[in-house]
């Protein structure tokens, strides 16, 4: 039974077309201007095809299985992960469906209007929409476009900053008058 | 016997000249001190900047040590590691990747503006010798450090550079034409860049140099406290200020703001996110290698030339540049101020654009497009 399940799961998996969708790479490098590679949304830098980890030929069948599962969602909301997809490739593929991710291959343009506003996986601040635009890695958080990042970060961390200048500031007075002191001190010998 | 007596005595005479032990006294060097007061006076605070940011190197660097493994297998997971999981941990890092940029680019300043202001004249030879010694020496931290994190920039750069010095054996001479290889393996320590040749940069990077650099930074820094500083300008200034305390105190305060602004650069810009991803992720010798492999930025003076024109001509400038830096205290001993503030300005106009608009001379000679 696990046979015909097995061979019932890789008829699926092999039927269907298993490329990966340069389409998109290539548009986000277009626009950005900044080298991009398949581990924006795969969990393997080369892509989805190879016997490298987390590449399709070295899936183990329960990944096997889940791969088969993913290839079927052809509509929002399936829930599920794909094991050659990384975070935001998952996202991509609940949010939007495979049926709609294969129509915007022609205007990959348009993946970042129909991406969520709001989301943003690795916290940075920018929106996983607008990094797919930037080129930058959207689960990465010290990867962004770096004035962004720098407005982002410099609000987020305004608290810190503050005692950082406290910090200093205090250091430096006490300095300025130590010398001050030892100054003093060393000219009346 | 005569002679060779008279030679040690001129030896003698030039060293007590350039290392006058007699001024080594706490009044000569603190409180009797003074800095004279010109329009150049901002370059006197360069090199205290540069020693700041030294500094802050062996503090974070010392930080990283406790956590990073000098394994191909595990310094790339270590390095992403001490980013996301150790307390603060991106924070000392990038503090350690801005100081090393900022500390670079005082020692430069420091460098062009000590040429021009002529403050390697008699008897400053070996102030100026042993500041050569610290700019080769912070070059070479900034090369080796640059692997450690084992990432695909970091192995394919060095594999490039170390290309770069077996190339220059085509051009060499005779017996000569075998060195650049016989050093490449010295440094490289196996048949390609792998464990042996991390191995080394790691005690290079954190014990070798350190070492090197303290030495010879405690040579610098007493020199430049046995002579004083230079007086900078041609006609000497009128006015002149205690070093002791005014201005020490005006370099601490320097020092506060310069932290200040390391600091929030570090705690609110990733150093690498000027940079393509793909470049950051582990090295794979088998993967394919992503475009846009460079040197830092500090080597774009020497990488930009590399790709544009001859090997052989980038090769003779730079060894005939690396010994005028040597021996400029004998080459332009009766070069005016205003001789040399012009030859500074041009240094610093080409480190400039070939920095900041290296890539576009590059697309433009190449006729690629950006």
């Amino acid at each position: 039974m696990k046979i015909i399940i097995s061979l019932f799961f890789l008829t699926v998996v092999f039927s269907t077309t298993v490329f990966a969708h340069p389409e998109f790479q290539r548009y986000s490098k277009s626009v950005s201007g900044r080298s991009v590679n398949c581990a924006m949304c795969h969990t393997h830098s080369d892509g989805p095809e190879g016997i490298k980890p987390d590449q399709i030929g070295s899936l183990s069948q329960e990944g096997l299985n889940a791969l088969g599962l993913a290839r079927q969602a052809y509509k929002p909301g399936w829930g599920g992960k794909s094991p050659i997809l990384n975070e935001f490739g998952n996202l991509i593929l609940n949010d939007l469906g495979k049926e709609k991710i294969l129509m915007l291959k022609q205007k990959p343009e348009l993946l970042a209007e129909a991406l969520s506003k709001t989301s943003d996986l690795d916290d940075d601040g920018i929106t996983d929409a607008q990094e797919y635009k930037d080129g930058t890695h959207p689960l990465n958080s010290m990867d962004g476009n770096p004035w962004k990042l720098f407005k982002n970060n410099l609000i987020k961390n305004r608290f810190h900053i503050l005692m950082i200048i406290l910090a200093t500031g205090t250091g430096l007075f006490g300095l300025y008058n130590t010398i001050l002191w030892l100054s003093i001190k060393t000219g009346k010998e | 016997m005569k002679d060779r007596k008279s030679k040690f005595l001129k030896l003698v005479t030039f060293l007590s000249e350039r290392m006058p032990i007699q001024k080594l006294s706490f009044e000569s060097m603190v409180t009797k001190k003074e800095v004279p007061v010109h329009r150049m006076s901002w370059a006197y605070y360069m090199g205290g900047l540069t020693l700041l940011f030294f500094l802050i190197q062996l503090g974070t660097g010392v930080f990283l040590l406790f956590y990073y493994q000098p394994t191909v297998s595990d310094a790339h997971a270590s390095v992403e590691y001490i980013t996301y999981f150790v307390n603060s941990g991106f924070l000392i890092r990038n503090l350690h990747t801005w100081s090393s940029s900022c500390m670079i680019l005082c020692l430069l300043a420091h460098m062009i503006t000590t040429f021009a202001m002529k403050a390697f004249a008699r008897p400053r030879e070996i102030t100026w010798l042993s500041g050569t010694m610290l700019l080769i020496l912070t070059f070479a931290f900034g090369f080796t450090g640059y692997l450690l994190p084992w990432h695909q920039i970091a192995v394919n750069a060095t594999k490039v550079v170390l290309q770069s010095i077996e190339e220059a054996g085509h051009y060499l001479p005779g017996i000569l034409s075998t060195l650049p290889s016989y050093i490449k393996e010295i440094i490289q320590g196996e048949a390609s860049v792998g464990q042996a040749t991390l191995s080394r940069f790691y005690a290079l990077h954190v014990v070798i140099l350190p070492l090197l650099f303290l030495a010879t930074l405690g040579s610098h820094v007493l020199s430049v406290q046995l002579h004083g500083m230079s007086q900078g300008v041609d006609t000497p200034s009128k006015k002149a200020e205690r070093f002791f305390p005014f201005f020490i105190l005006k370099d601490f305060w320097l020092w506060g703001v310069a932290f200040l602004i390391v600091f929030i650069l570090a705690l609110c810009l990733p150093f690498e996110s000027f940079y393509a991803y793909p470049l950051f992720e582990a090295y794979d010798a088998l993967g394919s290698t992503p475009e846009g492999i460079k040197p830092e930025w500090y080597f774009y003076f020497l990488y930009y030339p590399l790709e544009i024109l001859p090997f052989w001509m980038v090769m003779l400038g730079m060894t005939l540049s690396g010994i005028g830096l040597f021996l400029t205290p004998w080459i332009f001993k009766n070069t005016s101020r205003k001789a040399l503030s012009i030859i500074a300005l041009m240094i610093t106009a080409y480190l400039i654009i070939i920095t900041l608009f290296g890539q576009n001379i590059y697309d433009m000679f190449k006729g690629t497009t950006p």
